[in-house]
């Protein structure tokens, strides 16, 4: 659907509710993805999927429908649906409207139309380019390259119209040589900037010097963490930033607002327009904007729904989908020259909590850790960590240059004296 | 919906594909949930469309549309084709499907009480009784009180003549109360989870009791002295072993993984080809089942993704590993003649690919309580319920927690404990079993969201145990 008729939809399917508060939200995605290991395209995709999300409320109580069915003559049916839903549910003593009309979204780009009407052929290219040049140094490879494309138009009962459209290009890689491995995560919004090619070929070369990775003895060490790995651990603190959680005593940010909880040289922000673009505006149409969460190891900021914002007098912060660590300058290889001897860790895997309130996790590196010694590096075997991120980030000595991986840019880190 | 299979069908055959086959889907989710005391969600999401995946030249296409429409089926086959065509075009496809007779019929999940036609005031009121019971006592800080339900019916054709239908039904009930005191927050959970069945289900669940256990063990549990570190013998519920089963055991035999399908996501696994049938994946008393024809599991479909019939066999005899899990592409790539059905997909929308099946740890055929397995514990640990989980990407180095931890003294469950983490090696940890009650402890847990695949997409299945015993596990975050 164009623009208009998407943004006509929404608008019509709010002409037929007949109670005081709704917003309706209509989505299309479509993803093209090639997927490819041991040697063969394993799975190749062009999916599209359109969905309406119509909410409503009368003042006490709400209610929510998903339908697939996007027909004009579907509209008084789903309408039907949605107030049958709010008929039964119990009264809402936390019932807030749709975001107060007037709001002002801001602008972002993240549409690039040639990654949106992408041909099959570059990312099947790219498949069988990664898989040609692992073969030819003897290793393996597997991946996952193509696009993705969401747009979403949403009217609210309190007058606030708004449309976004954003493409994403993603090429992922891993390598596996003898018993080592390397990993790239590239993202961007479009298929030209990424840096395809060159990525395969550092691939490739990072792994097979990961071969035959021996045991290390442990202690407590210099960290350079890659860009990939410090993004890997951002999620989770991310997931504990919450106002309401925090307050109620959840989080490890209960009643530290205002106060470092890192070190002084770590700042994590939100800026729409950067190099992750955000998204203009929340699931209830208000507005998204740039925020600060930790500046300089002081908590800033916290999201907040609109409800326990008027609760705590708090402004109403929506999380904005992007996020981004400040980085300096230079390599995670500039860092490790800046220390006798560290380990150098690529990514991580399957980082989970091991106790919520004190933000402690627990996960394993991957594809890549070395020990690293007077300018000389060895690939030592990955190994199970129980770190709290907040310590991590208390022990930052050195950044480098940030990157985007995923929604998170991150720069690479040197941390001194960590316990492995 | 059978229509529009045999439409897609037809438009496949004639594109000229060595094979195809299509997914025709509608599918219904209801979700309640209160926070705290307030209803949080009330949702109700209706979904409909149709996948197609269609082979050329040893090629894989597939696509998918939202809508039930003939036009959104013509172009999921029309898009399958063009990018099958355009993937054989740069490299020569390689993908063998095991033979697989036309298979026809219908299947339907166990539900007495359909539970789309319960009304959804008894429902809200059901959560709200709950709430209000986790709420009860001041020390509760937060509470979660949920419901979700779920019904698909699916067709799914192929151009082998394959014609199959299901009608699915999941409900799960959830609740978890977070207790605090002196700076700490616990929580304790229900761990039954999601069932194929209906209504009957929640109401076998006995909520508002559940409610107010959980609250009493989550408020002991934030009191509880912090659990010790060393190497000490585990006796372990039913819960717990089917998460940790789940990642031990049940990703590491996904034929995917041993192919190295999976490396860029997922991961691989330390299981090889050759060692069906040889490798010792535990003692002598372990013995895993994977039944995809169990009426209450979540991966029982009558058939699967790929039109293969659910089966039951050995993934561990006798400690020893059997076969991999396996779909008709990879079947024979591991040197089996024919696939085991597991092959899912989420939805219409994703392609189907090797999933978990249900799969158990056999109980103990002999009478065996949980009591006699604590007996022959000196110091130790019983934990109840599933917790923190990580492993590792050829699933070997794991870490688990626990809902709910006793000390174990002589012989005897005494105190309550908090923040206890196991670790081991996978085969060293089944390996060290020595005791399994039997069937009448069993325990079964049913996963709705494992997470796997490129892009992303989750599969649901049911695992279950009776305690089991193990000797000398490390306990404390030690495993490096």
């Amino acid at each position: 659907m164009t623009r208009e008729e998407m943004l006509d939809f929404v608008q019509e399917v709010l002409g037929r509710v007949s109670v005081p508060d709704a917003v309706a939200d209509l989505s299309e995605e479509r993803s093209a993805f090639v997927r490819f290991g041991q040697e063969r395209i394993t799975q190749n995709m062009d999916t599209f999927r359109r969905a309406l999300r119509l909410w409503v409320g009368d003042g006490c109580r709400k209610a929510e429908y998903v339908s697939h069915r996007i027909e004009g003559k579907a509209i008084p049916s789903i309408v039907k649906a949605a107030e049958d839903l709010l008929h039964t549910a119990s009264e809402d003593p936390e019932y807030m409207p749709p975001a107060e009309g007037g709001q002002a979204y801001p602008v972002i780009d993240a549409y690039d139309e040639a990654t949106a009407l992408a041909e099959p052929g570059p990312r099947m290219s790219a498949a069988a380019g990664a898989m040609e040049a692992a073969r030819r140094s003897g290793a393996e490879a597997a991946g996952l390259t193509g696009m993705y494309r969401e747009t979403t138009a949403m009217a609210t009962s309190t007058g606030n119209l708004c449309f976004h459209d954003a493409t994403e290009a993603v090429f992922t890689m891993t390598v596996h040589a003898g018993g080592g491995s390397s990993y790239r995560s590239l993202v961007s919004t479009r298929w030209s900037g990424m840096p395809v090619d060159s990525s395969i070929e550092e691939v490739v070369e990072e792994a097979l010097a990961d071969s035959e990775p021996d045991d290390f003895p442990g202690g407590e060490m210099d960290l350079v963490l890659e860009p990939q790995a410090v993004a890997d651990l951002v999620p989770y603190l991310l997931w504990s930033m919450n106002a309401r959680t925090s307050d109620e005593g959840i989080t490890v940010f209960a009643g530290r607002e205002g106060r470092e909880v890192t070190g002084g040289n770590f700042t994590l922000s939100s800026r729409l327009g950067g190099p992750v673009p955000g998204r203009p505006f929340d699931s209830d149409g208000l507005a998204c904007a740039d925020q600060v969460w930790i500046d300089g190891g002081v908590l800033r900021t916290l999201q907040c729904d609109r409800f326990w914002a008027r609760k705590t007098g708090r402004p109403a912060v929506p999380g904005p989908g992007c996020y981004s660590v400040d980085g300096g300058e230079g390599t995670a290889d500039d860092l490790v020259a800046r220390t006798p001897r560290c380990l150098r860790i690529r990514r991580f895997w399957y980082i989970r909590f091991v106790d919520q309130k004190s933000l402690e996790l627990t996960g394993m590196t991957r594809d890549g850790v070395f020990l690293c010694e007077n300018g000389t590096c060895r690939p030592v075997r990955d190994f199970r960590w129980n770190w709290k991120p907040l310590e991590l980030f208390s022990r930052i000595e050195a950044l480098g240059a940030s990157e985007r991986k995923g929604f998170v840019s991150a720069p690479p880190m040197l941390l001194r004296r960590v316990k492995v | 919906m059978r229509d529009l299979a045999e439409l897609a069908i037809a438009e496949l055959s004639a594109s000229g594909v060595g094979y195809g086959d299509a997914r025709v889907e509608t599918r219904m989710v209801e979700s309640l949930a209160f926070r705290k005391l307030r209803l949080e969600e009330a949702a109700l999401s209706t979904s409909e469309g149709v996948g197609v995946r269609a082979l050329v030249d040893g090629c894989w296409g597939f696509a998918s549309s939202t809508g039930l429409e003939a036009a959104s089926v013509r172009s999921a086959v029309e898009r399958a084709v063009k990018i099958a065509r355009s993937g054989a075009s740069v490299m020569k496809g390689s993908v063998v499907l095991a033979g697989l007779p036309p298979q026809t019929g219908s299947y339907e999940s166990p539900c007495r009480i359909d539970p789309f036609t319960v009304d959804r005031h008894e429902k809200i009121g059901l959560l709200a009784e709950c709430s209000e019971v986790m709420n009860a006592s001041p020390g509760i800080g937060m509470t979660w009180a949920q419901m979700h339900l779920e019904r698909f019916d699916k067709v799914f054709a192929s151009t082998e003549g394959t014609m199959v239908s299901s009608r699915i039904t999941h409900s799960q009930p959830f609740l978890t109360a977070y207790a605090l005191h002196e700076g700490d927050a616990q929580s304790r959970s229900l761990q039954t989870l999601a069932r194929a069945a209906g209504w009957e289900w929640i109401e076998e669940s006995r909520l508002p009791e559940t409610a107010e256990r959980i609250r009493e063990e989550a408020l002991l549990k934030v009191r509880a002295v912090e659990g010790p570190s060393g190497v000490m013998d585990l006796v372990l519920d039913g819960h717990n072993l089917s998460l940790t089963m789940h990642e031990s055991v049940g990703h590491p035999t996904e034929s995917d993984r041993a192919l190295g399908w999976e490396a860029n996501m997922a991961g691989r696994t330390f299981v090889k080809l050759s060692d069906q049938g040889s490798l010792r994946y535990g003692s002598d008393i372990v013995n895993f089942i994977a039944d995809n024809t169990m009426p209450a599991g979540l991966a029982s479909w009558g058939w699967d993704d790929d039109g293969v019939p659910c089966q039951k066999w050995h993934t561990v005899r006798n400690g020893i590993f059997q076969e991999f899990g396996s779909v008709r592409e990879t079947a024979l790539l591991i040197g089996r003649e024919s696939s085991r059905g597991c092959c899912r997909a989420q939805d219409f929308g994703h392609f189907p690919i090797n999933r978990q099946p249900n799969f158990y740890l056999e109980p103990c055929r002999e009478p065996m309580t949980p009591e006699e397995l604590i007996a022959g514990v000196k110091t130790g640990i019983y934990i109840e319920g599933r917790g923190s989980f990580s492993i590792d990407q050829n699933r070997v180095n794991f870490q688990f927690g626990g809902d709910m931890f006793w000390e174990i003294r002589d012989g005897r469950r005494t105190r309550p404990l908090k923040k206890v983490l196991y670790g081991s090696h996978t085969t060293e940890f089944w390996g060290s079993c020595d005791g399994i009650a039997d069937e009448r402890f069993f325990q079964a847990m049913g996963l709705l969201t494992c997470g796997k695949g490129e892009p992303a997409q989750s599969a649901r299945m049911t695992h279950g145990a009776s305690p089991a015993r193990f000797r000398n596990i490390t306990v404390g975050g030690g495993v490096r």
